[in-house]
Protein backbone atom coordinates (compact mmCIF):
# COMPACT_ATOMS: atom_id res chain seq x y z
CA UNK A 1 0.00 0.00 0.00
CA UNK A 2 1.32 3.06 -0.97
CA UNK A 3 2.17 5.41 1.76
CA UNK A 4 -0.06 8.16 1.23
CA UNK A 5 -2.87 5.80 1.50
CA UNK A 6 -2.49 5.48 4.88
CA UNK A 7 -4.58 7.54 7.59
CA UNK A 8 -2.95 10.53 9.06
CA UNK A 9 -3.05 10.57 12.34
CA UNK A 10 -4.47 13.84 13.04
CA UNK A 11 -4.84 13.83 16.75
CA UNK A 12 -1.34 13.64 17.48
CA UNK A 13 -0.32 16.72 14.88
CA UNK A 14 -2.94 18.80 16.42
CA UNK A 15 -2.35 18.76 19.98
CA UNK A 16 1.61 19.06 19.17
CA UNK A 17 0.50 22.25 17.08
CA UNK A 18 -1.76 23.07 20.71
CA UNK A 19 1.21 22.63 22.83
CA UNK A 20 3.37 24.64 20.63
CA UNK A 21 1.11 27.88 20.51
CA UNK A 22 1.07 27.40 24.12
CA UNK A 23 4.02 27.81 24.53
CA UNK A 24 4.63 30.60 22.63
CA UNK A 25 1.98 32.26 24.15
CA UNK A 26 3.24 32.15 27.83
CA UNK A 27 6.46 33.55 26.71
CA UNK A 28 4.68 36.42 24.63
CA UNK A 29 2.83 37.07 28.37
CA UNK A 30 5.75 36.48 30.12
CA UNK A 31 7.44 38.95 27.87
CA UNK A 32 4.64 41.72 28.54
CA UNK A 33 4.66 41.08 32.31
CA UNK A 34 8.36 41.14 32.17
CA UNK A 35 8.20 44.59 30.72
CA UNK A 36 5.35 45.80 32.88
CA UNK A 37 7.67 45.25 35.59
CA UNK A 38 10.51 47.70 34.25
CA UNK A 39 10.83 51.37 34.45
CA UNK A 40 7.77 53.09 32.27
CA UNK A 41 10.60 54.09 29.25
CA UNK A 42 11.40 50.24 28.94
CA UNK A 43 7.64 49.30 28.64
CA UNK A 44 6.49 51.75 26.74
CA UNK A 45 9.35 50.57 24.33
CA UNK A 46 8.29 47.18 24.53
CA UNK A 47 4.34 48.04 23.66
CA UNK A 48 5.97 50.51 20.71
CA UNK A 49 6.84 47.01 19.13
CA UNK A 50 3.29 45.45 19.33
CA UNK A 51 1.48 45.17 16.47
CA UNK A 52 -1.78 46.91 17.12
CA UNK A 53 -4.21 45.80 19.81
CA UNK A 54 -2.79 42.83 19.70
CA UNK A 55 -1.36 42.64 23.37
CA UNK A 56 -4.47 44.06 24.72
CA UNK A 57 -6.40 40.89 22.69
CA UNK A 58 -3.92 38.11 23.42
CA UNK A 59 -2.74 38.69 27.35
CA UNK A 60 -4.69 39.85 30.13
CA UNK A 61 -3.55 43.21 29.78
CA UNK A 62 -5.58 44.77 32.85
CA UNK A 63 -5.19 42.27 35.02
CA UNK A 64 -1.54 42.15 34.84
CA UNK A 65 -1.01 46.05 34.66
CA UNK A 66 -2.87 46.19 38.03
CA UNK A 67 -0.94 44.02 39.55
CA UNK A 68 2.18 45.30 38.11
CA UNK A 69 1.91 48.79 38.83
CA UNK A 70 0.42 48.05 42.37
CA UNK A 71 3.32 49.80 43.90
CA UNK A 72 4.14 49.70 47.61
CA UNK A 73 2.45 52.35 49.00
CA UNK A 74 -0.72 51.41 51.13
CA UNK A 75 -3.20 53.63 52.22
CA UNK A 76 -2.13 54.44 56.18
CA UNK A 77 1.23 54.37 54.82
CA UNK A 78 2.86 58.23 55.43
CA UNK A 79 3.48 59.95 52.14
CA UNK A 80 6.57 60.27 51.19
CA UNK A 81 7.43 64.22 51.14
CA UNK A 82 8.53 66.20 47.88
CA UNK A 83 9.52 69.72 46.99
CA UNK A 84 9.15 70.29 43.67
CA UNK A 85 9.11 73.38 41.69
CA UNK A 86 6.51 74.99 40.38
CA UNK A 87 6.18 74.64 36.32
CA UNK A 88 6.95 78.21 35.85
CA UNK A 89 10.11 77.67 38.34
CA UNK A 90 9.59 80.64 40.55
CA UNK A 91 8.07 78.93 43.34
CA UNK A 92 8.63 75.42 45.28
CA UNK A 93 5.61 73.54 46.39
CA UNK A 94 6.56 71.14 49.39
CA UNK A 95 3.88 67.67 50.11
CA UNK A 96 4.10 68.24 53.86
CA UNK A 97 3.44 72.07 54.25
CA UNK A 98 0.23 71.91 52.02
CA UNK A 99 -1.06 68.73 53.74
CA UNK A 100 -0.53 70.50 57.50
CA UNK A 101 -3.30 72.70 56.62
CA UNK A 102 -5.67 70.14 55.36
CA UNK A 103 -6.31 67.11 53.26
CA UNK A 104 -4.23 66.70 49.68
CA UNK A 105 -5.14 65.57 46.33
CA UNK A 106 -2.03 64.65 43.81
CA UNK A 107 -3.41 63.94 40.62
CA UNK A 108 -0.09 62.24 38.52
CA UNK A 109 -0.13 62.22 34.79
CA UNK A 110 1.55 64.09 31.48
CA UNK A 111 -0.13 65.74 28.16
CA UNK A 112 0.36 62.63 26.00
CA UNK B 1 -8.18 71.38 51.35
CA UNK B 2 -5.67 71.41 48.16
CA UNK B 3 -5.02 69.88 44.84
CA UNK B 4 -1.70 69.40 42.88
CA UNK B 5 -0.82 68.53 39.52
CA UNK B 6 2.60 66.59 39.60
CA UNK B 7 3.63 66.50 36.47
CA UNK B 8 5.38 63.45 34.95
CA UNK B 9 7.18 61.49 32.28
CA UNK B 10 5.50 61.10 29.11
CA UNK B 11 2.85 58.38 28.69
CA UNK B 12 2.82 58.66 24.91
CA UNK B 13 5.46 60.64 23.35
CA UNK B 14 5.73 60.42 19.66
CA UNK B 15 9.27 58.79 19.43
CA UNK B 16 8.57 55.66 21.74
CA UNK B 17 4.67 54.36 22.19
CA UNK B 18 2.60 57.06 20.16
CA UNK B 19 -1.00 56.41 20.08
CA UNK B 20 -3.99 57.47 17.31
CA UNK B 21 -6.33 59.63 19.85
CA UNK B 22 -3.21 61.73 20.44
CA UNK B 23 -2.15 62.20 16.80
CA UNK B 24 -6.18 63.23 16.68
CA UNK B 25 -6.18 65.41 19.47
CA UNK B 26 -2.99 67.05 17.69
CA UNK B 27 -0.91 66.22 21.15
CA UNK B 28 2.40 65.18 19.57
CA UNK B 29 5.46 65.76 21.45
CA UNK B 30 8.53 63.40 21.83
CA UNK B 31 10.18 62.87 24.69
CA UNK B 32 11.64 65.58 26.27
CA UNK B 33 15.34 65.27 26.70
CA UNK B 34 16.30 67.05 30.19
CA UNK B 35 13.87 69.01 32.94
CA UNK B 36 13.78 71.75 30.29
CA UNK B 37 11.87 70.40 27.83
CA UNK B 38 9.80 68.63 30.09
CA UNK B 39 9.07 72.09 31.52
CA UNK B 40 7.81 73.00 27.73
CA UNK B 41 5.56 70.38 27.22
CA UNK B 42 4.15 70.80 30.90
CA UNK B 43 3.75 74.28 29.93
CA UNK B 44 1.62 73.35 26.95
CA UNK B 45 -0.28 70.86 28.60
CA UNK B 46 -1.41 73.32 31.37
CA UNK B 47 -2.16 75.94 28.74
CA UNK B 48 -4.20 73.52 26.17
CA UNK B 49 -6.22 72.30 28.71
CA UNK B 50 -7.04 74.95 30.74
CA UNK B 51 -5.55 73.84 33.70
CA UNK B 52 -6.21 75.65 36.84
CA UNK B 53 -4.88 73.09 39.58
CA UNK B 54 -1.28 74.22 40.77
CA UNK B 55 1.09 72.13 38.77
CA UNK B 56 4.65 71.26 40.16
CA UNK B 57 7.39 69.08 37.41
CA UNK B 58 8.98 66.07 38.97
CA UNK B 59 12.76 65.85 38.73
CA UNK B 60 14.25 64.25 35.55
CA UNK B 61 15.16 61.38 38.01
CA UNK B 62 11.46 60.58 37.92
CA UNK B 63 11.93 60.33 42.20
CA UNK B 64 8.60 61.53 43.20
CA UNK B 65 6.73 59.20 40.26
CA UNK B 66 8.74 56.36 41.65
CA UNK B 67 8.08 56.83 45.21
CA UNK B 68 4.20 56.90 44.28
CA UNK B 69 4.31 54.84 41.20
CA UNK B 70 2.32 57.49 39.22
CA UNK B 71 3.15 56.75 35.51
CA UNK B 72 1.60 56.66 33.49
CA UNK B 73 -1.24 58.67 35.52
CA UNK B 74 -2.59 57.97 39.67
CA UNK B 75 -4.79 59.93 41.54
CA UNK B 76 -4.07 60.05 45.47
CA UNK B 77 -5.27 61.61 48.57
CA UNK B 78 -3.23 62.58 51.17
CA UNK B 79 -4.87 63.46 54.75
CA UNK B 80 -3.99 66.40 57.27
CA UNK B 81 -1.29 63.87 59.38
CA UNK B 82 0.53 63.04 55.57
CA UNK B 83 -1.07 59.72 55.26
CA UNK B 84 -2.11 58.25 51.99
CA UNK B 85 -5.93 57.60 52.85
CA UNK B 86 -6.70 56.56 48.98
CA UNK B 87 -4.82 55.74 45.98
CA UNK B 88 -6.07 54.61 42.95
CA UNK B 89 -5.44 52.20 40.90
CA UNK B 90 -3.03 53.01 37.94
CA UNK B 91 -3.88 54.50 34.94
CA UNK B 92 -5.59 54.46 32.80
CA UNK B 93 -7.82 51.61 33.48
CA UNK B 94 -7.52 52.49 37.37
CA UNK B 95 -8.20 56.41 37.18
CA UNK B 96 -11.60 56.89 38.40
CA UNK B 97 -12.39 60.36 40.20
CA UNK B 98 -16.03 59.27 41.01
CA UNK B 99 -13.56 57.01 43.75
CA UNK B 100 -11.49 60.08 44.77
CA UNK B 101 -14.51 61.96 45.66
CA UNK B 102 -15.79 59.20 47.46
CA UNK B 103 -12.46 59.31 49.68
CA UNK B 104 -12.17 63.27 50.04
CA UNK B 105 -16.08 62.98 51.72
CA UNK B 106 -14.75 60.37 53.96
CA UNK B 107 -11.62 62.53 54.37
CA UNK B 108 -13.39 65.41 55.17
CA UNK B 109 -16.07 64.39 57.53
CA UNK B 110 -13.75 62.48 59.35
CA UNK B 111 -11.87 65.56 59.63
CA UNK B 112 -14.85 67.81 60.60
CA UNK B 113 -15.89 65.36 63.35
CA UNK B 114 -12.17 65.29 64.94
CA UNK B 115 -12.14 69.10 64.72
CA UNK B 116 -15.62 68.99 66.19
CA UNK B 117 -14.41 66.33 69.22
CA UNK B 118 -13.29 68.43 71.84
CA UNK B 119 -16.30 70.34 71.31
CA UNK B 120 -18.91 67.14 71.76
CA UNK B 121 -16.72 66.32 74.96
CA UNK B 122 -17.03 69.94 76.27
CA UNK B 123 -21.27 69.47 75.92
CA UNK B 124 -21.16 65.57 77.19
CA UNK B 125 -19.24 66.86 80.09
CA UNK B 126 -21.42 69.45 80.96
CA UNK B 127 -24.67 67.09 80.41
CA UNK B 128 -23.61 64.47 82.59
CA UNK B 129 -22.19 67.02 85.27
CA UNK B 130 -25.49 68.52 85.24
Amino acid sequence: MPAWHKKRRWKPILLKTAAVLFVLWLGFVGVVWWSMNQQPEKFATVMSYMPGPVVFLMAPFETMWMRARAGSLQPGDHAPDFNLATLDKTSHVALSSLSSKGPVVLVFGSYT
Amino acid sequence: MSFLVVYILEAHPSDVWQMESNIKDKVVFASPKNEEERALVAGACVSKLGVKIPAVLDGFDNTVEKAYTGWPDRLYLIDREGKVAYKSKPGPFGFHPDDLKTAIEKTVTAGKLAENRPHYLEVRKIITTN
